[in-house]
C-alpha cells in the first residue's frame, strides 16, 4: 500500500490499523514500516523466506510479488534489527517508511478528532466545508438557541428510515403571515445545496436588522427553510455512495431502492418525464406522495395555506427554472415568472459573473413529470422556482468546498430578488 | 442566398451578432464539405444539402449538445491532457433535419481551459459541424478550434505531466478522485486529467442527440508498467448521464505517450439490463495482455 498524501486514504489506513489495535489490544510502539525494493527474482525469493519466519511476526502490507514491485512490511520493534541485518547482508534495498508506527497513529488520531471537533456556536461553524447530518442538525439547534426570537425549528415529519425532518422558521411575529419556502438537498448528492442552505440560515440571522431589504421582508413575511430535505439519502451519500440521489425507501417486488423525490409530486404524476422502473434514478414511486419526505412538505404547505413563494434548490447546471416540466403548455403566469427569473439571474451574476440560463423546466432542461414546483404552482403558489446551482459539469456534484460560500452568496442575491418581488406583489 | 442565422437567446440584454470574420469562418466550414461523416449523411458541399431541410424549431439545447459532443471529440483527438477544454458559450448555430430525423448542426462556440490557471480568463473559439444520427450514439464530428495554448508550451506541459506520472510509484492504485468534498490532491491532478482525456472518448461515443454526459468521478485506477514507457491506465470513471440522471460506471483502458495518438478501450455498464457498450479506437493496437479479461 502506498502512502498517498490524501487525508482520507491515510485516515482509512490508520483507522484499520487502529481498529486492529483496539480489537487485538496491540500497541505499535517502536514498530517500523519498511519498503523493500527487491531488484530481481532472487531477492524476491529471499524476502519471501522472511515471511515464513513466524517468530519475527512480520505483517506484510504489500507482499512480495515481482521485482520492482514495492514490498511493504510492518516490523515489530523486537524484530527490527534482525530484519535489517538480513536485508543488508543480502544487498536488498529498503527504506524506512514509518519510523515509529505508534507515534504516527497517535498523531493521526488527534488530527481526526480535531477535524471532527464540534463548533460551539454558529460563529465558529465552518461554512466552507461539507458537513454530515448530525452536524447540520447541531447547527440548527445552535442557531435557534442563539436567536430564539427570530428562529424556531419545526418537525414536519419523519423519513422512511425514521429520521426527523426539520424546517427552520424565521419569523418576527404576526399570525400565519404570507411566507416564503426554500428547500435544499431534496436530491441528496447535490451537496452544495444543503451547504448553501446552512449559509442562508446564518445569513438571515445576520442580516435581519442590518440589511434593509431582508429586514423589510421579515417584517412582513415568514421564511421557512428546509436544509436537509432528504436526510436518509444524505446519510447514504456520506456512508456508502456519494452519488446517491433518491430516497431510501424499499420498493416491494424490487431489489432496487429509492424513489426520485422530484418525480413523486402530484403534478403530471407518472406521465412522460419520469420512470416507472424502480432501479432508475428518476423512478416516480408507486403513487404520488408515496414518499414521506414529499408528503411531509405537501401536508405542511396545505395546512399553512399562505405560502406565496416556493423555491426548491438543486445542483448542478446553473439554471433558474419555473413551471412546467410535465407539459409544454406555458404556465399562465409565464411572462411574469420569466421577467422575474431574468432579474434574479442578473442579480446572481452581479457578484462573481456566474452565468445562469432561465426558462420553463421543459424548455430549459428536459421534460420532467411529478416535480415539486409544478405541484406547488398548481396549488396556487405563483412564485414557484427551481434553482440548479454551480457548476456546469466540470465538477458537477463533487463541487469543491471552496466554492460553497461564493455559490451561496450569489444565490442569495437571486433569492432576495424573488422574495422582494413576492413581498411587493401580494396576491 | 443569405444564410439565416439562429441567434441564441441569452439571458440579459442582446445577444451576439454574427461579425464578418465569423461569417467567413462559417462559410469556410460550409465549403469544406463533410468530414468524419458516416455513410448515410448528406456529405455535401456548399449549399447542396440534399435531403436536408432547415430545422425551424431549433432548440438551444441542441446547440449545447453539439458543442459538448464536438469538444469531447476535439479533446480526444488532441490527445493532450494539459490542454483540455470545456464549453464556455455557444455563439451561433443552425441546424438541418432530414427524413430520418437525423440532424446536422453547424455552430460556433467559445471554450475555456478545463483546468484554468490562476486568474487566466482566456477563451478559445471553435467551429464545428456535428451529425446526430437521431437516437444513435457517436455523432460524426468535424471541428476546428483556435489554438489557445502555444504548441510548444502544450508539448512541454504534456511532457511534465508524463514525467510526473512516471515518477509515481508503480503499480499505482488510487480511489476516488475527486474525493467526496470535490478535492483533488495536486499531486493527483495529472491523473485526473489523463483519465478525463480517456473519458472524453467514451463520452463522445455515447452522446446522442438527446443524451449527454459529464465525468463525475474517477472511482478506481491501476497504473501498469509498459515496455515502451507509455502511461498505461486501467480505470473506472462514473459518468453522469442526462436526462436520465443515471450514474454509469465505465471501465477504461488507455495508453498514452505525449505527442502520440491516444489508445482507448472501454466498457460501460448499463442500467439493469447490462447494455454492453464498448469501443475500440480505430486502428489502435490492442493494449498490454494483462487486460485480456476485460
Amino acid at each position: 500500500m502506498t502512502f498517498p498524501t490524501s487525508c482520507s486514504m491515510r485516515g482509512l489506513l490508520i483507522l484499520s490499523v487502529l481498529l486492529g489495535a483496539v480489537l487485538g489490544k496491540e500497541d505499535f510502539v517502536g514498530h517500523q514500516v519498511l519498503r523493500i525494493s527487491a531488484a530481481d527474482e532472487a531477492q524476491v525469493q529471499k524476502v519471501t523466506e522472511l515471511e515464513y519466519l513466524e517468530h519475527l511476526q512480520l505483517d506484510f502490507w504489500r507482499g512480495p510479488a515481482q521485482p520492482d514491485s514495492p514490498i511493504d512490511v510492518r516490523v515489530p520493534f523486537s524484530s527490527v534489527q534482525a530484519v535489517k541485518v538480513f536485508l543488508e547482508a543480502h544487498g536488498i534495498d529498503y527504506t524506512i517508511m514509518i519510523e515509529d508506527l505508534q507515534s504516527l497513529l497517535d498523531e493521526e488520531q488527534e488530527q481526526m478528532f480535531a477535524f471532527q471537533a464540534r463548533a460551539s456556536s454558529t460563529d465558529t461553524f465552518s461554512y466552507a466545508t461539507y458537513h454530515p447530518l448530525d452536524e447540520i442538525y447541531g447547527f440548527m439547534d445552535m442557531l435557534v438557541a442563539e436567536h430564539p426570537q427570530l428562529v424556531s425549528k419545526l418537525k414536519i415529519g419523519s423519513t422512511y428510515e425514521g429520521r426527523p425532518i426539520y424546517v427552520l422558521k424565521f419569523s418576527t411575529g404576526g399570525n400565519n403571515r404570507p411566507a416564503i419556502w426554500i428547500d435544499t438537498g431534496i436530491h441528496s448528492r447535490e451537496w452544495v445545496t444543503q451547504a448553501s442552505g446552512i449559509w442562508f440560515a446564518k445569513k438571515i440571522t445576520q442580516d435581519y436588522g442590518q440589511d434593509p431589504a431582508l429586514t423589510s421582508i421579515l417584517d412582513n413575511m415568514d421564511i421557512f427553510l428546509e436544509i436537509v430535505t432528504n436526510p436518509d439519502g444524505f446519510v447514504f451519500t456520506h456512508t456508502k455512495n456519494r452519488l446517491w440521489r433518491k430516497t431510501r425507501s424499499i420498493t416491494p417486488g424490487s431489489s432496487c431502492i429509492g424513489v426520485d423525490p422530484n418525480r413523486n409530486w402530484d403534478a403530471g404524476f407518472g406521465k412522460a418525464g419520469a420512470s416507472n422502473n424502480p432501479c432508475s434514478e428518476t423512478y416516480h414511486g408507486k403513487f404520488a406522495n408515496s414518499e414521506t419526505e414529499v408528503k411531509s412538505i405537501v401536508d405542511f404547505v396545505k395546512s399553512h395555506g399562505n405560502i406565496k413563494a416556493f423555491i426548491s434548490i438543486h445542483s448542478y447546471s446553473q439554471l433558474l427554472l419555473y413551471p412546467y416540466g410535465y407539459t409544454t403548455d406555458p404556465a399562465p403566469d409565464h411572462n411574469e415568472l420569466d421577467e422575474l427569473a431574468k432579474s434574479a439571474v442578473t442579480a446572481l451574476a452581479s457578484l462573481y459573473g456566474t452565468k445562469f440560463k432561465y426558462g420553463s423546466i421543459i424548455k430549459a432542461i428536459y421534460r420532467a413529470s411529478g416535480g415539486t414546483i409544478d405541484w406547488t404552482y398548481n396549488q396556487g403558489i405563483k412564485y414557484s422556482y427551481t434553482f440548479e446551482l454551480r457548476d456546469t459539469g466540470r465538477y458537477g456534484f463533487l463541487l469543491p468546498a471552496s466554492q460553497i460560500i461564493p455559490t451561496a452568496q450569489e444565490t442569495w442575491l437571486a433569492l432576495k430578488t424573488i422574495m422582494e418581488h413576492t413581498m411587493n406583489h401580494p396576491y | 442566398m443569405q444564410p439565416r442565422w439562429q441567434l441564441l437567446p441569452a439571458p440579459g440584454p442582446g445577444g451576439p451578432r454574427p461579425t464578418a470574420p465569423m461569417l467567413a469562418l462559417l462559410l469556410l466550414l460550409a465549403l469544406q464539405g463533410a468530414a468524419a461523416a458516416p455513410a448515410g449523411s448528406a456529405g455535401s458541399t456548399g449549399s447542396e444539402h440534399s435531403g436536408w431541410r432547415q430545422d425551424a424549431e431549433l432548440q438551444s439545447g441542441l446547440l449545447q449538445q453539439a458543442a459538448r459532443a464536438a469538444l469531447h471529440f476535439f479533446n480526444f483527438r488532441a490527445g493532450s491532457p494539459s490542454a483540455l477544454r470545456v464549453v464556455s458559450a455557444v455563439q451561433q448555430g443552425r441546424a438541418w433535419v432530414n427524413s430520418k430525423k437525423e440532424r446536422k448542426v453547424d455552430l460556433v462556440f467559445t471554450t475555456e481551459r478545463y483546468n484554468p490557471e490562476e486568474g487566466e480568463e482566456r477563451l478559445g473559439k471553435c467551429s464545428a459541424r456535428v451529425f446526430f444520427r437521431n437516437e444513435k450514439p457517436r455523432p460524426a464530428i468535424n471541428v476546428t478550434c483556435t489554438r489557445f495554448v502555444e504548441k510548444s508550451k502544450r508539448q512541454q506541459e504534456d511532457y511534465l505531466l508524463y514525467k510526473h506520472m512516471k515518477q509515481l510509484k508503480t503499480p499505482l492504485e488510487v480511489v476516488s478522485i475527486p474525493d467526496s468534498h470535490g478535492h483533488i490532491d495536486p499531486s493527483l491532478r495529472p491523473i485526473w486529467e489523463l483519465a478525463f482525456l480517456g473519458g472524453s472518448y467514451v463520452m463522445w461515443e455515447k452522446t446522442t442527440q438527446f443524451s449527454h454526459y459529464y465525468m463525475a468521478q474517477l472511482s478506481s485506477l491501476k497504473q501498469w508498467k509498459t515496455n515502451d514507457n507509455a502511461i498505461d491506465f486501467d480505470y473506472t470513471v462514473l459518468l453522469h448521464e442526462f436526462p436520465t440522471q443515471e450514474i454509469i460506471p465505465c471501465r477504461i483502458h488507455l495508453v498514452w505517450y505525449p505527442g502520440k495518438p491516444l489508445k482507448v478501450k472501454y466498457h460501460c455498464h448499463g442500467l439493469q439490463t447490462p447494455e454492453e457498450a464498448s469501443g475500440i479506437e480505430e486502428g489502435s493496437a490492442v493494449a498490454p495482455t494483462e487486460l485480456s479479461n476485460f
